[in-house]
């Protein structure tokens, strides 16, 4: 008797926290499908709110939209330069951290923090009046020069992490074979902190791609694709840039799919 | 004997020490310490009649960004900050430890699924809700055609509308640290606890959360100082009617064009965010959780 | 679109990756600093410039046109000041604001020899008190701060500036998020100028404000006619044209033009100081200035033109449309916005600050 009250009472347990669960993920998904329906909206005035239709044809005008895919690749040639940029830096940096002896170690890594825990609109305005009063002008590589300031924290303390679990024993034997420290470092190094690598390069690719404000700010003339979307909200988002935000999201998820797949069968023997 | 020393010093510490930790120096004096410190001197500057920046020392700024009008301003963006942080809470922490104590397989793509929203574009998602909860929005249309209500219900441009918005941009920055802390949770001190004989949520409070108390210190930081800067949420979904900070800085930047005027107050969010910080410290939070 | 170019461009997006390395070694040879390479740069309004117009344009004579958009000439001022010089090839300010650039030294004076469609513009367009002798400016568009009403949703006669402080009104309207049309527009209310500037006045004004705080959900000065279709906002005061385009989703919604005589504003095209593309630039304003191309933006915009051909070529139905064409009367009762001391322009973003928050 107690006994089924007791399971009775964990499976009312269990189906509370599936439905809360799936709340979440409904409030959580819920903006994406809007964005994915209206991508098929066949209305064509502003501001693309009435639902008219089913049609797919946005997602071959999208290739008509030149400034739009543009702006995408902008997106793109800023997140790549600026992650491969920043995870150069960012990785010698924390290996140097670790490593060597020097004055002002406490100091440095304290400015660490502040790209990471300051509002980003004090960094987007802070680098605005520097660029402006340097006079560069505003364009791509501020943006990458920008995007590269925030995300090599992110970058070093990926890295910093795997480091913390690191034997300096296996760099000595390799010295101790022969092998120079140039060698060492990208034979032995390089590989045991790799996940800490890329995860922190997949982390500043993702910042990167994502960044509204500090790309709002020190930008000029050249638009990233979430700064064309800002445009576009000013007069109701076109369903071509919902077409093409739901083709990013599929390559995404197919892409973390394969990769994640990878990870596991490789696991799995 | 000593020069030779202190070349090999120089081979073996100095040298490789400049090449790896230079660049990163040279970043972060010329793209994050010297533009801050560029915005502290010219919020201390004036400006001339076509809103110039002039390089003549006044306090004026900071004088004129203590009047009652900032103030509100200001007490207001906590509150949607310190609202947007309880609620993070209030459905993230259930959520975290329900999906990190799960035991199905599953677990990972629950984890994922919780990630997958966030690579389509913010701005996009915001622009999702307005249309979601228009007038002629799909929750008007379903509420009308369920007959629960018989005329649309505004819910845009409210302070509610900012915070829901906040809400859902930050919510992940306080589920994933949430997350790695009750996974981290030993099982078999929870029984420990239920064996003894405490009820499920004196565990719960006396076990549990200090245990997690780290993750939940860690996110709320990553939820409330963001917060307080997302100007373009409270553009979108409150209408333009509830100012924050972020939003009066912007304008100071885009179109006031008082360039020292909005300097000052960045520098008043800077002491804000650093505030919070020394007390996150203070409360035992760990920095390096900060950076995911 | 042929199957062929979708796979040029699908490529083109996959070499990204490429070209990125190329940008990463050649120091931003793409980066399209200040268009030396004769590509134009253009600011103008949202919503105000066709892209069908534009590729025409690129079309015909072959210039590229990189076009950037603002939300209020504050933003423009703003953007193009802390840009180096001649990032900018042609902006779109208003009234007031070409007076100010002009006093600022930032616009380059026309060549009329390379105007010749200037004769399209109505004489009554041309020499404006801002500009006299259109030394730096040529009119574009213009229009008013109307009042739009959803005649369905609100059952008040809104026939002035003064009804939108109508408490019937609270939480209904949608008004520009623009400072000086705003308080303007409360000034007009209380019966002072659209400029005022006696210091007890503006006292008055600033309760006022409060009034309207209570009533405005929205502040849109890009498409504010988005919330009146939607349904989320029942009247307010918006462009004259936007008004127009929601008459034309909506047939509830009616134009009105206040009693105190509306706000009025008239855009023009300039160009900057130092424009390193000034003849790339002459020939676009030129363009702009042709009526068949104004027929263009009118059918897509449909604000007030000093282009008299291109109004004409429009016919009856447009001009004799009161939010398209707005009456003669309405624009002799109108006031524009002007520019103002200092001390007293701070104290408006003052009550705009205190507006919104």
């Amino acid at each position: 008797m107690n006994n089924t009250k007791r399971m009775r009472k964990k499976m009312r347990n269990k189906a509370l926290s599936v439905l809360f669960c799936v709340l979440v993920y409904l409030f959580l998904f819920l903006p994406i499908s809007v964005i994915v329906a209206n991508s098929f909206n066949a209305t064509t005035s502003k501001p693309y709110m009435m639902w008219k239709g089913f049609t797919l044809d946005w997602y071959s005008k999208l290739f008509d939209n030149t400034l739009l895919l543009e702006s995408f690749e902008n997106t793109m040639i800023i997140a790549i330069v600026s992650t491969l940029l920043a995870t150069v830096i960012g990785t010698l940096g924390a290996v140097g951290m670790y490593r060597y002896r020097f004055k002002g170690k406490g100091i440095i890594n304290g400015l660490l923090y502040i790209p990471v825990v300051i509002p980003e609109i004090v960094i987007g305005i802070a680098l605005l009046t520097l660029f402006s009063k340097v006079n560069i002008p505003r364009g791509m590589i501020t943006l990458i020069l920008a995007h590269v300031s925030f995300s090599v924290p992110f970058v070093i303390f990926n890295v910093r992490a795997r480091l913390s679990g690191y034997d300096k024993s296996v760099e000595e034997a390799s010295m101790d074979l022969g092998a120079n420290r140039i060698v060492t470092f990208f034979e032995v190094t390089l590989p045991i902190l790799a996940p800490g690598i890329g995860g922190g390069a997949l982390l500043a690719f993702t910042l990167s791609i994502d960044d509204v404000i500090i790309s709002y700010f020190v930008n000029g003339q050249t638009k990233t694709y979430p700064l064309k979307v800002m445009e576009s909200i000013k007069s109701g988002v076109a369903p071509d840039v919902n077409a093409l935000s739901t083709l990013i999201l599929i390559g995404t998820i197919v892409l973390v799919t394969l990769t994640q797949s990878d990870i596991l069968k490789r696991k799995g023997k | 004997m000593k020069k030779k020393r202190s070349k090999h010093e120089f081979r073996a510490n100095t040298l490789p020490a400049m090449v790896t930790v230079g660049p990163m120096v040279l970043l972060l004096i010329f793209l994050v310490v010297a533009p801050l410190i560029f915005v502290a001197v010219m919020s201390f500057c004036q400006t001339d009649q076509y809103y110039n920046v002039v390089y003549k020392f006044t306090a004026e700024n900071y004088s004129k960004l203590i009047s009652p009008d900032y103030l509100k301003i200001y007490g207001q963006s906590i509150l949607i900050a310190l609202l947007t942080t309880i609620v993070c809470i209030i459905i993230g922490y259930p959520f975290a430890y329900i999906i990190a104590r799960c035991k199905s397989k599953k677990k990972k793509l629950l984890y994922m699924l919780v990630i997958v929203p966030f690579w389509t574009n913010s701005l996009i998602r915001i622009y999702g809700w307005r249309t979601f909860l228009g007038s002629n929005g799909w929750l008007n249309s379903v509420l009308q055609n369920l007959h629960i209500i018989k005329e649309p219900v505004d819910f845009l441009y409210k302070t509610g509308t900012t915070v829901l918005g906040m809400v859902y941009c930050l919510i992940p920055f306080m589920i994933l640290p949430l997350y790695t802390a009750i996974e981290k949770l030993d099982g078999s001190l929870l029984e420990a606890s239920s064996d003894l004989g405490a009820k499920p949520y004196k565990t719960f409070l006396e076990v549990i959360i200090p245990l997690t108390s780290g993750g939940i210190f860690s996110g709320s930081i990553m939820v409330f100082i963001p917060c307080l800067g997302y100007f373009f949420v409270s553009n979108i979904l409150g209408g333009g009617n509830t100012d924050m900070i972020g939003n009066l800085i912007e304008r100071q930047f885009k179109s006031a064009n008082n360039w020292p005027l909005g300097a000052a107050l960045s520098i008043i969010l800077i002491v804000v965010t650093l505030i919070l910080v020394k007390i996150y410290q203070k409360l035992g939070g760990d920095m390096e959780d900060l950076g995911v | 679109m042929s199957r062929g170019k979708l796979f040029k461009r699908a490529l083109s997006i996959a070499l990204t990756g490429a070209m990125a390395l190329s940008v990463f070694t050649g120091c931003g040879g793409s980066d399209s600093s200040a268009g030396k390479n004769g590509e134009l740069n253009i600011f103008v309004w949202t919503e105000y410039v066709p892209d069908s117009v534009i590729k025409k344009f690129e079309k015909e004579t072959g210039i590229k046109v990189n076009v950037s958009t603002y939300s209020s000439n504050e933003d423009m001022l703003s953007k193009v000041k802390s840009e180096s010089a001649g990032a900018y090839d042609i902006v779109q300010p208003s009234d007031y604001m070409v007076e100010q650039m002009i006093s600022q030294n930032m616009l380059e004076k026309l060549d009329f020899d390379k105007l010749p469609n200037f004769s399209n513009i109505g004489d009554s367009y041309k020499n404006p008190d801002y500009d006299p002798g259109n030394v730096y400016s040529v009119p574009y568009l213009g229009g008013a701060g109307a009042i739009v009403v959803n005649t369905k949703k609100i059952d008040k006669d809104i026939k002035s500036y003064a009804d939108l402080f109508d408490s019937s009104l609270e939480g209904k309207l949608v008004v520009l998020d623009d400072f000086r049309a705003v308080i303007g527009m409360t000034n007009k209310a209380l019966g002072y100028d659209f400029n005022e500037t006696d210091k007890d006045k503006l006292k008055k004004t600033e309760e006022k404000l409060k009034q309207l705080k209570k009533n405005v959900v929205l502040y849109d000065s890009d498409s504010p006619k988005s919330a009146i279709i939607s349904g989320d906002c029942s009247a307010g005061m918006i462009w004259s044209a936007e008004v127009a385009m929601a008459m034309d989703e909506n047939p509830d919604v009616e134009v009105v033009y206040p009693e105190e005589g509306p706000y009025l504003f008239f855009d023009n095209w300039c160009i900057t100081k130092d424009s390193p593309n000034y003849d790339n630039a002459i020939k676009f304003i030129n363009f702009m200035m042709d009526p068949d191309n104004m027929v263009l933006v009118l059918k897509e915009f449909p604000y007030l033109c000093a282009n008299t051909k291109a109004i004409e070529e429009m016919g009856e139905e447009y001009s004799s449309n009161p939010a398209k064409n707005p009456p003669e009367d309405v624009i002799k009762k109108g006031s524009y916005v002007k520019n103002l001391d200092s001390d007293i322009l701070d104290k408006y973003s003052e009550m705009w600050t205190k507006l919104k928050k």
